[in-house]
């Protein structure tokens, strides 16, 4: 008698803790027992699509492809796209739709930095993992949050800290102009820029903060070209890294000038606006994967893009410059639902990105993360562009700059 | 920094203040004739000057046609476009009794219909520019830089300016402006129509906005956002003094030099501050603005 009590009470337990655990792994929002929802999104359209559209079709072909090969532990990968328009008011709000309406099980998305950052306070209430796109987005990842991760492409930090790094060992220069936004993108560039040339002995910065809708950069290049550094680096968006490069051709100037990777998105129209190949006769530019369209490395990459969007692939200016920046994030997703084994929850997903560590083959780089630095890449690679071709540079160069809680 | 290096910056600063501020001064007119004739700040006035553009470089790149043939067609549809929007919806408020506030609002609505069609083309996804006019060589005038394009914005918006000062003192059509941006009610009297003046007016303004785009656009280039262009022409008018036309001239040329001035003086960070400075001097120093004659104090 007593021993049945006991067994009845041992299956109750159990039942309940059986109950429990799949209220549990109910509760567990956007996961079934075949999929798992993702919440995808990046500006689609309007003056930011150069830098989101490619990359969510990069994304998209990515995630396809895991799909085919079966999925992540049998589930398949289901994913709600949004556009978001480089907008930040457009973003927080396509982000609660993926949260409460959508119920997705993480957000992978954003191209552009000053939307996401928007997006901050909602994914740290709402508690969902968070890896960002293309954006750099060093706002939401300084300090570090639990759940943003970020800067696969790279963080504005590492910009500055890899440019001058190029500039000193590339061209021995000891003097350095540097253009950069007066914005709080502006300032992380440079902050990163100014540690990176204290690393080396007689390297001096000249800088000049500019409003990134300046119309007439007379001011900003004269005081460069009087401080007559050996290279000037410039970390502005495209129209006034256009403006300079142009104005800097009128004024005769002959030096290396560098564009990091802010104002590259459409290196045709970079030709055309600043007057055609003349003023690009000493010009490189910075990116962040691991080699030209060409290099064996990346081909895989481009026939990718031209087996699922042929339509797209046949057209002028497709694929965008930035499209490859759209695998490594959603390899990192793919990865640590892997690393979160076959029940996996929002907790676990985030507890394998805490430490991280992924060789895309995409970028210079490979992604990273620690519990205290949640930016993913550091590193660029760079060409020179004479308005037609790139001539890659050998090497990659690494910003030396880190997150110190406080400063 | 060295002697030479400050002389030089005084005279590249200088020089090329004079080539930019000569647009914001064609703007800055524009702003003023149809404040003059509408009592209406036109919030709307960047955006038309970016229609301009995108006009252009739709004719240039889309239908490829030739500059002969892509300039008097720019100017006509910008004008058109300012024309259709006074007689269909400005006079429409006026009509129904409209009060100041309605009218600015109906230009603020114009502001975001022109950016957003202009969005709609699929032109406006990167920063562009237009072709240049003229070989982009240079010229050296004492030790400063210019491109003859440079020249060509300077001495082109000079033109207008003269063209602008005949078409006001020496046409009927501008005299009959000038009579409604003094007194309507008078003008109606004396058989000129507010309507029809009006109108023209705001055309007016179009075809500046359209020779400024034209103008400046292979310079600074455009993008959907460049509207912003307007807040320096506002800056000009009001230095200039609003109801001026030779004030906003001179008020864009100010504006024009002060930003560069700045820029190599003070910071290149304060260029955007430049414009709202020369506000401030203005009006604590002469508040009816620089030719704005003298303060009048309306009974109501």
């Amino acid at each position: 008698m007593k021993f049945n009590a006991i067994r009845k009470a041992a299956m109750c337990v159990a039942i309940a803790g059986l109950g429990l655990g799949q209220s549990a792994q109910a509760a567990e929002p956007g996961i079934t027992d075949t999929t798992i929802r993702i919440g995808l999104f990046s500006p689609l359209s309007g003056s930011g699509m150069a830098y989101g559209f490619d990359v969510v079709n990069a994304a998209k072909m990515y995630y396809d492809k895991v799909n085919k090969e079966g999925g992540i532990h049998g589930r398949k990968i289901e994913l709600v796209v949004e556009d978001t328009r480089c907008n930040a008011n457009d973003l927080v709000a396509a982000v609660k739709k993926l949260v409460e309406q959508d119920h997705v099980f993480l957000l992978n998305g954003g191209s552009c930095s000053a939307a996401v950052v928007a997006a901050k306070e909602y994914v740290e209430r709402a508690k969902v993992p968070f890896l960002m796109l293309n954006a750099s987005g060093d706002g939401a990842l300084y300090p570090p949050s639990r759940y943003i991760y970020g800067a696969f492409s790279i963080s504005q930090y590492a910009v500055g800290g890899s440019v001058v790094e190029f500039a000193v060992d590339h061209f021995k220069a000891k003097k350095i102009g540097y253009i950069n936004h007066d914005d709080a993108y502006g300032g992380w560039n440079q902050t990163a820029a100014e540690f990176q040339a204290k690393r080396h002995d007689g390297v001096t910065l000249t800088v000049q903060s500019i409003n990134p809708s300046i119309n007439d950069v007379t001011a900003p290049m004269l005081k460069v070209r009087a401080a007559n550094p050996d290279v000037l680096l410039l970390t502005t968006y495209a129209r006034p890294a256009a403006l300079i490069i142009k104005k800097a051709h009128e004024l005769g100037w002959n030096k290396p000038i560098v564009l990091t990777v802010n104002g590259t998105a459409d290196l045709k129209q970079l030709v055309e606006n600043v007057g055609g190949a003349a003023a690009l006769k000493n010009f490189y530019i910075q990116d962040v994967v691991a080699g030209l369209p060409s290099d064996p490395k990346m081909k895989w990459v481009y026939d990718m893009y031209k087996e699922y969007y042929p339509d797209l692939a046949s057209k002028p200016g497709h694929p965008q410059s930035y499209m490859a920046y759209g695998l490594p994030p959603a390899m990192t997703v793919v990865q640590a639902l892997k690393d979160a084994g076959p029940e996996p929850t929002r907790e676990k997903v985030l507890a394998a990105l805490q430490n991280f560590k992924l060789d895309t083959g995409v970028m210079a780089g490979p992604i990273e993360f620690t519990p205290t630095d949640h930016a993913a890449q550091k590193s660029a690679i760079y060409m020179k562009f004479d308005g037609e071709n790139k001539e890659l540079i050998p090497g990659i160069f690494k910003s030396a700059w880190t997150y110190t809680a406080g400063k | 920094m060295s002697f030479s290096d400050i002389w030089l910056f005084v005279q590249q600063g200088l020089l090329s203040g004079l080539v930019t501020g000569s647009v914001y001064a064609l703007l800055a007119v524009a702003v003023v004739i149809v404040f003059k004739t509408t009592d209406v700040p036109n919030f709307a006035q960047g955006e038309i000057f970016m229609v301009g553009g995108y006009v252009a470089l739709f004719m240039i790149l889309v239908l490829d046609w030739h500059y002969a043939l892509v300039i008097p067609v720019t100017l006509l549809v910008v004008a058109l476009i300012c024309a259709l929007f006074q007689r269909v919806v400005m006079e429409r408020v006026i009509a129904s009794k409209g009060v100041g506030v309605q009218l600015v609002i109906a230009t603020l609505g114009l502001a975001y219909v022109l950016k957003g069609a202009v969005r709609q083309t699929g032109l406006g996804d990167a920063p562009r520019s237009l072709p240049a006019l003229i070989q982009p060589d240079t010229v050296l005038i004492g030790d400063a830089v210019l491109t003859h394009l440079d020249l060509m914005i300077l001495f082109t918006a000079v033109a207008v300016m003269l063209a602008l000062y005949f078409l006001f003192n020496h046409t009927r059509i501008g005299k009959a402006m000038r009579a409604v941006g003094m007194n309507p009610k008078a003008a109606q009297i004396v058989g000129v129509s507010l309507v029809r003046i009006r109108m023209m007016v705001w055309a007016l303004a179009g075809l500046i906005s359209a020779v400024s785009a034209i103008l400046i656009t292979p310079k600074i280039l455009i993008t959907p956002d460049i509207g912003h262009i307007a807040i320096l022409a506002f800056a000009a008018a009001i230095v200039g003094g609003i109801t001026s036309i030779p004030g906003a001239i001179v008020g864009g040329f100010i504006i024009g030099v002060a930003e560069n001035l700045v820029g190599l003086f003070i910071s290149t960070n304060a260029i955007v501050v430049a414009p709202f400075l020369a506000i401030l001097i203005v009006l604590i120093v002469r508040p009816q603005g620089i030719l704005g004659g003298k303060l009048q104090v309306k009974k109501v």
